[in-house]
């Protein structure tokens, strides 16, 4: 069978116009679920159905402009320096969501972004990471009483 | 007693050497607590106001005073140096603040966004002693129909932040408005766009999605360059001052932005947002540089913070005479005042004329403060973008996260940051611009809320925008705005054919 | 914006945690967590840290801390605190009428008659007001307007479901007309609904009494009754009860502990409440927020919360948002 590719210039467009879509189709759906009508007047429907048109026209037009030429230079990314600040904020949240508490995913957080722009001192980072979250931590919790997540290493203040 | 004589009374109090010190001290702390990212004025008069209780009544409300403006001024610092608005009214500072700032004149930004805030605090404070129970007769006739006709304009002033491509704007927009449908619909309880996640149903808050799409996804952004292009040490090109020519172009913003902030901060519902946007449009409009504008005009931090700040003191004037809370800021102001057992409303101004002239006062003074104290800081502000690149970028992601952490603790909240975050970051790589999603979430509801309360007034009619002759010449000017530069653009491409 | 009003009024709150955190210790060694299911600065907020001060006030508890959960009207919150304090005797949930109809009109799985009341706490009235230049000089007059045009009788408050929206319904019902067809518009609060009665774009509002008092004192309201089943002292406005009507709806906010929290456990936390609430320093603080005492012990307010639900509920329904 003969390669029949289409060949499209601008692939990112493209798939940013299937993203947009598909907002537009779930804001649509949503909508069209929605039970609570307003006895005068527009309904809350009323405003997703709005956006949903301006989301299905927008993905037209960028469908369109996919089979343009490309009017921006894409650079080069270096995805490991990507890869870490994720990795930074998933150390965050997790330490967070597990109950490790604010100092510990303050550390995590810090020492893997620096390690994102190139720093390979991991362990002095770590440690600069936390002496910045345990005075964050005692600035907030001592003198301004805001409440931070509380972990084993917060227990100890 | 008039107006003039309480004025005078009022400030024989706050010129007293203790209390000149209680303000002073209560500048500096507002301003350090206020420069935390992700605290805003609101809660850093919301943190400090304890500390004010032990002082006598006077002493304390000039320390309130005080704090309200350096917090105030610190929100708009990390939105300058850093980045992360800590409110919304500072989204617009950071825009072109901040590009400012990464070329080296941060001093200048600074130093404009304070002495532009001072002016617009002294004009409008002013106006506030003068005008506020005639403002507050005119701003509740404000029906759901005007707001909506502010909303329209607004709207279409959106598209000065749209850069480059229009369809790459409008998405952005998009995207905004979309995340404002999330959440529980004020009007009618129905929940929108929620899929069943109980965290959703409050709706996205503004901050999050600014500090996400700025602060982080440009973390991301300027990471996934480092390799190829390293970031090079920010310069400090020239003064850290303001030059002559940052002032030719500085004071007539200023100005301008008083004359929007103040108007529309003291409508019941107008918000610090709505000006710092029309301001941005309008100095764009009206530069003799426009093609600055993206890449750090100073026209564009001088006007949205004058208007940031004449909008705080507009929303004194519904707060003081009907005790109506209508920011952040105002409402804890309105817990300032409870705290001396005073109940702002109708009877404050004949009840309690001398606190409220006292506060004027200690306004004033605070302002003068402020200004005083602060500038010489600039130079120490400016000194925090020496720091090596990835510590400057680890500790902004754990100080926006912090702010986060701090307004709601949960990991809903944390998630839709690191979302907001990714999101920002393709948006940049493909060059999308940020603002439009930012205008879009704080806009959409509003005009969302106002349109249907008017045709729910109505009875379904939609004429009602039109019956009345405020909104309907609103929506006239913002039809204008919208259709004039395709006319001009054609007329003036008739006349080069003519040629 | 709207999330403006929760962070604002953290001022009060902050206030009274930095003021009580060390008082002195006490006689009796509960150890408690009181949960508002709400941001700080709301109501549900400074009750729980009113009673936090209260209860380690007058001694009837060693240390009392309370935690913030905002969220969907208080069933984020409630739905943690089912979790969490299952048969844990050291864990208490300040709520109100509010988080009745959130968790009825969000469809939650979870609601108030799934913990254990142990008691009601205060209750505030409503207000139904005018404006002041409006031909309605009576409930009469107002029951009447309703009565000729439904549609046209357009009434403000704060959010759709809450309390100002139930008592508006239940006046209409009260007139003869069908609560569906009321022509409720929602605000975002005390603040912005005020704005809309005193521009004249209302014929009427409901409001929690407090909030409107300036104005309804200034003369730029005229109060038409309130719906607390009694008169109070410096209240003008007369219930709607005395006025032939029979509608009473109160904000009341009470206190509850976990699912399973039975036997001495719960005598131990019903005896400390109910002393903190005959305390001095709670009478004191009742006095400086203008709240109205409305204690009802446990089982009495058990039967209460049963039936509110149902009452709130059934309303909800005839308005169109529950089914």
């Amino acid at each position: 069978m003969p390669q029949k590719t289409l060949r499209i210039p601008n692939r990112p467009t493209a798939v940013i116009a299937v993203v947009l879509f598909a907002i537009a189709f779930i804001t649509y759906w949503d909508a069209s679920h929605m039970k609570v009508r307003a006895t005068y007047g527009m309904s809350a429907s009323a405003a997703s159905y709005f956006v949903a048109i301006l989301f299905a026209a927008l993905a037209i037009g960028h469908l369109i402009s996919a089979f343009r030429p490309s009017d921006i230079d894409v650079e080069v990314a270096d995805w490991m320096a990507v890869g870490w600040i994720g990795l930074a904020l998933a150390g965050l949240i997790g330490s967070i969501w597990s109950g490790g508490g604010f100092i510990l995913g303050s550390t995590l957080l810090f020492a893997l972004t620096a390690r994102a722009f190139g720093r390979k001192a991991l362990l002095v980072d770590l440690c600069l990471g936390a002496v910045i979250g345990v005075l964050v931590f005692l600035l907030f919790n001592k003198l301004l009483t805001l409440a931070l997540p509380q972990g084993p290493l917060e227990r100890l203040f | 007693m008039d107006t003039f004589s309480f004025l005078m009374d009022g400030f024989a109090l706050a010129i007293q050497p203790a209390n000149l010190i209680y303000a002073a001290i209560g500048v500096l702390i507002g301003t350090a607590v206020g420069v935390l990212p992700g605290i805003g004025p609101a809660l850093t008069v919301a943190l400090l106001l304890p500390v004010t209780f032990k002082l006598d009544p006077g002493g304390s409300i000039i320390m309130f005073a005080g704090i309200y403006y350096g917090g105030m001024y610190g929100g708009s610092t990390t939105a300058i140096l850093l980045n992360t608005p800590g409110e919304s009214a500072s989204v617009v500072t950071a825009l072109e603040g901040n590009k400012m700032a990464r070329a080296g004149r941060g001093g200048p930004a600074l130093a404009t966004a304070a002495i532009g805030s001072f002016v617009a605090a002294l004009i409008a404070t002013a106006s506030l002693a003068l005008l506020a129970p005639y403002l507050v007769k005119i701003a509740v006739k404000f029906g759901p129909w005007d707001y909506f006709g502010l909303m329209l304009i607004a709207f279409v002033t959106v598209s000065a932040t749209f850069g480059s491509s229009p369809l790459r704007g409008l998405t952005s927009l998009a995207f905004g408005l979309w995340l404002g449908l999330m959440g529980i619909d004020q009007l009618t309880g129905q929940a929108r766009l929620t899929f069943g996640v109980p965290e959703l149903l409050d709706g996205i808050e503004v901050t999050t999605l600014a500090v996400g799409l700025f602060a982080i996804g440009e973390a991301f952004f300027v990471a996934s360059r480092h390799l190829y292009q390293p970031e090079k040490p920010i310069p400090v090109k020239g003064s850290i001052w303001m030059n002559k020519e940052d002032w030719k172009r500085s004071w007539k913003p200023w100005l301008r932005g008083t004359v929007i902030g103040f108007p529309i901060g003291a409508l019941p519902a107008g918000g610090a947002e709505i000006p710092t946007f029309l301001s941005y449009t309008i100095e764009r409009k009206l530069s003799r540089k426009p093609e600055e504008f993206g890449h750090g005009a100073i026209e564009g931090v001088a006007g949205p913070e004058a208007a940031n700040n004449a909008s705080a003191a507009g929303t004194l004037v519904p707060l003081l005479t009907l005790g109506l809370p209508t920011s952040a800021t105002a409402a804890v102001m309105l817990a300032g005042f409870q705290q001396y057992n005073i109940q702002p409303g109708p009877l404050l101004f004949t009840q309690h004329a001398d606190l409220v002239w006292g506060l004027v006062a200690s306004l004033f003074i605070a302002n003068v403060m402020l200004l005083v104290l602060n500038l010489p800081l600039v130079g120490m502000w400016v000194k925090l973008l020496k720091i090596p690149l990835p510590w400057l970028y680890a500790g902004i992601l754990v100080f926006a996260s912090m702010g986060t952490i701090a307004a709601n603790p949960s990991v809903m909240e944390l998630l839709l940051l690191t979302g907001f975050g990714v999101v920002g970051f393709v948006m940049r790589r493909y060059d999308y611009p940020i603002a439009p999603a930012v205008v879009g979430l704080i806009l959409g509801p509003l005009a969302d809320s106002a349109l249907r309360r008017s045709l729910q007034m109505s009875l379904g009619d939609p004429m009602i925008l039109l019956q009345h002759p405020s909104s309907a010449l609103m929506i006239g000017i913002a039809l204008v705005a919208l259709i004039a530069p395709f006319i001009f653009r054609g007329l003036s491409k008739f006349r080069q054919d003519e040629d | 914006m709207r999330n403006h009003f929760k962070l604002g009024l953290l001022a009060a709150v902050v206030g009274s945690t930095i003021g009580f955190g060390t008082l002195q210790a006490s006689s009796q060694d509960l150890e408690l967590t009181i949960m508002a299911p709400a941001g700080a600065g709301g109501g549900w907020d400074s009750a729980s840290r009113s009673l936090q001060e209260a209860m380690m006030a007058s001694g009837n508890a060693k240390s009392v801390q309370v935690i913030n959960v905002p969220g969907a009207g208080g069933t984020v919150g409630l739905a943690q605190f089912i979790g969490s304090a299952k048969g844990n005797p050291s864990q208490l949930l300040v709520a109100g009428i509010t988080l009745v109809g959130a968790s009825i009109s969000n469809q939650s799985p979870v609601d108030l008659t799934q913990v254990t009341p142990v008691a009601r706490l205060t209750g505030d009235p409503l207000v139904i007001v005018v404006p002041k230049d409006s031909p309605i000089k009576s409930m009469d007059d107002l029951l009447a307007t309703i009565k000729k045009d439904v549609a046209t009788t357009i009434w403000v408050g704060g959010s759709a479901g809450g309390a100002d929206h139930i008592l508006s319904a239940l006046v209409t019902k009260a007139a003869g007309a069908d609560p569906s067809k009321i022509n409720y518009v929602a605000y975002s609060g005390g603040g912005e609904s005020l704005a809309a009665m005193l521009g004249g774009q209302a014929t009427a509002g409901v409001s929690g009494y407090g909030e409107w008092e300036g104005q309804i004192k200034s003369g730029d309201l005229r109060a038409l009754a309130i719906s607390y089943p009694e008169s109070i002292e410096g209240i003008e406005a007369k219930p709607l009860k005395a006025q032939g009507l029979d509608i009473e709806l109160v904000n009341w906010r009470g206190i509850f502990a976990g699912p399973g929290v039975e036997g001495a456990d719960l005598d131990a936390l019903k005896s400390a409440v109910e002393k903190t609430v005959k305390s001095a320093e709670w009478k004191a603080i009742l006095k400086t927020r203008g709240w109205t005492d409305y204690y009802a012990p446990s089982d009495e307010f058990k039967t209460f919360i049963g039936s509110e639900t149902q009452r709130v509920k059934t309303i909800l329904t005839s308005i169109g948002l529950a089914n």
